[in-house]
């Protein structure tokens, strides 16, 4: 049995696509049984839609309303991705000495970077508009950084010395849905963040900002007020501080996979 | 009661450790079983400049050289030393008459010792009571603000052996190759490397991030003992603590680098003074210089191994140390 709010809310509504073969048949329901009867049918239909259904037959029972209303919640929180990264090289160095004829004397050579990633990401946003919705959400990571040691000035082996460290993102962003609300909705956004990695151990924080644009499209089961649907987004995050080996900024491309649910 | 000594430091210094030392080389002395590091207790540490002239440099042209060397130390933010000019004297150098004396000295017994530095220590407490360094006059000298040709530096030298009359010891942080029956310094990073640079060079002018860990490491400042930290851990090969292996941990965001060594049995090593941040370690034989330039000849140091990096990376954090690093180390 649904929820009595669930419950009102296919009520009144009438979804666009709602073929008439599917009105027929809630009708026909509505007319032939119980009250009893016609809210246990509804509740079922509409769990099915909800926990999964994609079936035919249950997108033609669904019955909802269209775009997001203004004030409409959607939280969402699944799978993250981050680029790995080259960072800075950097030699150590050795003053030379003039008389022996030498500038400098590299030591020996480091080149870092930061291993690709996949970690968590929630997301809780409020739609201003139909199409518009403002987001703040937490990533969560924990890349390697890996360290190639080598070129050494006694012959030391080569090594690619590792450690590890946990990310944390917190975001901000705007959203912007493109085109007419329905099932299948694109969206770009763009947005800043504050950038916060732990070393290994909790032995050092280091924080910086963060400023990112992206692509997405969200896929909704229905176009009801309520509604779960699968939301996939890709694109560049802008990073300046945090963990870095230079004073430049970095670019690093991401993906994200969630889970949302919008009410 | 105050039992004085005094003790030498030429370009060999003495470092006798049953503990482990932060940063690189302190200078010790041993008092029953545990060592304890020289360090002056009272400031400014007053010095006056010999009225001698030498090697070509007059005096007052020493003084002002003395003086800007001396400056150099006391400007790093992190220590808390100060030192005060005196005055001019017509004492020498090394007479034990309660004043601290800079000044030329010929030795042309000592023809590889450019100068060299000595004390009068309490030797229950480590206190330094009195410091004289002399910079050998046998050898041709310069102040020329670029260097000169063919002449050593004065100011490099006097800087050199300033870093000592705080109680420094010597830095592994350098390449020498072997040349004419002595060494030839390739590259140095660290102004209290055993080995000066040739003649005509002022490179040894400025501190690098090594003697500024030491200095401040001996003198903390509050600041130091907040922003810096340390890290910490054994030297092993089969199992067995080595002593003397020099490791230096460089900082991957800012390319300093800073030295330290395993100074007990256990092959224990502790590194202070770094910025935060993450850390490469890299561990060699001490091969770049004699070993009495840096140890007591008594002690067995093991340089039989082969230099290798460590394969983690070591966040140093603000305010404290990272401990417990294991190092293994495989034969040459």
């Amino acid at each position: 049995m649904r929820p009595l709010s669930t419950l009102a809310t296919v009520q009144h509504g009438l979804p666009a696509d709602l073929s008439a073969e599917a009105l027929a048949e809630v009708e026909a329901l509505a007319k032939a049984g119980s009250t009893l009867f016609k809210t246990s049918v509804l509740g079922i239909l509409v769990a099915t839609l909800l926990f999964g259904g994609t079936s035919d037959a249950v997108a033609q029972v669904y019955v909802g309303s269209g775009g997001p209303r203004r004030g409409a919640v959607e939280i969402s929180g699944g799978g993250m991705w981050n680029a790995g990264q080259d960072l800075a090289s950097r030699d150590a160095v050795l003053t030379g000495n003039p008389g022996a004829g030498l500038g400098t004397v590299d030591l020996f050579r480091s080149e870092p970077s930061l291993d690709p990633v996949i970690g968590a990401q929630a997301l809780v946003g409020v739609y201003v508009t139909r199409a518009l919705a403002i987001e703040g959400g937490v990533q969560f990571s924990r890349p390697t950084l890996s360290v190639r040691l080598g070129d050494d000035f006694e012959d030391a082996p080569d090594v690619t010395a590792t450690t590890d460290i946990t990310q944390y993102l917190f975001t901000g962003s705007v959203l912007y849905h493109i085109g007419r609300p329905g099932r299948v909705a694109p969206f770009m956004a763009a947005g800043a963040g504050h950038l916060r990695d732990v070393h290994f151990g909790n032995e050092l924080v280091e924080t910086g900002t963060e400023y990112h644009g992206k692509l997405g499209v969200k896929i909704w089961t229905g176009e009801g007020r309520r509604r779960f649907g699968i939301r996939a987004e890709g694109g560049l995050s802008v990073r300046n501080g945090g963990f870095n080996f230079d004073e430049d900024r970095r670019v690093v491309p991401t993906a994200a996979v969630s889970l949302a649910y919008l009410f | 009661m105050t039992r004085l000594l005094t003790l030498l430091v030429t370009l060999t210094c003495v470092a006798v450790s049953s503990e482990p030392a932060a940063a690189y080389l302190k200078l010790g002395t041993r008092v029953d079983t545990r060592t304890v590091t020289l360090r002056w207790e009272d400031f400014p540490v007053r010095y006056f400049v010999s009225n001698i002239a030498g090697g070509g440099v007059s005096a007052i042209e020493l003084r002002d050289a003395v003086n800007r060397a001396f400056t150099t130390w006391t400007s790093v933010e992190t220590a808390t030393i100060t030192a005060e000019f005196a005055g001019m004297t017509a004492a020498r150098p090394n007479d034990e008459d309660g004043m601290t004396v800079i000044g030329f000295a010929e030795r042309r017994d000592q023809d590889r010792t450019l100068g060299a530095t000595s004390f009068l220590i309490d030797t229950l407490t480590g206190e330094i009571v009195e410091a004289e360094i002399f910079l050998n006059s046998a050898f041709a000298w310069s102040v020329a603000p670029n260097g000169q040709a063919d002449r050593f530096d004065v100011e490099s030298i006097a800087l050199h052996e300033i870093g000592h009359l705080f109680g420094l010891g010597h830095s592994a942080l350098g390449e020498t190759e072997l040349r004419n029956g002595g060494r030839r310094v390739l590259a140095a990073e660290a102004v209290m490397f055993p080995v000066a640079f040739s003649a005509g060079t002022i490179q040894g002018r400025t501190l690098r991030a090594d003697d500024i860990a030491g200095i401040s490491d001996t003198y903390p400042s509050a600041s130091y003992r907040r922003d810096r930290g340390s890290l910490s851990g054994r030297v092993t090969r089969n199992a067995q603590g080595v002593l003397g292996a020099h490791v230096v941990a460089f900082n991957l965001q800012t390319g300093k680098l800073v030295g330290g060594f395993s100074l007990n049995e256990d092959g224990r090593f502790v590194i202070g003074g770094l910025e935060p941040g993450p850390h490469a370690l890299r561990v060699e034989p001490l091969d770049d210089g004699d070993v009495e330039s840096f140890f007591d000849l008594t002690l067995n140091i093991d340089a039989d191994f082969r230099a290798k990096f460590h394969d983690r990376i070591i966040v140093v954090p603000r305010g404290g140390g990272t401990d417990n690093v294991e190092i293994t180390v495989e034969p040459k």
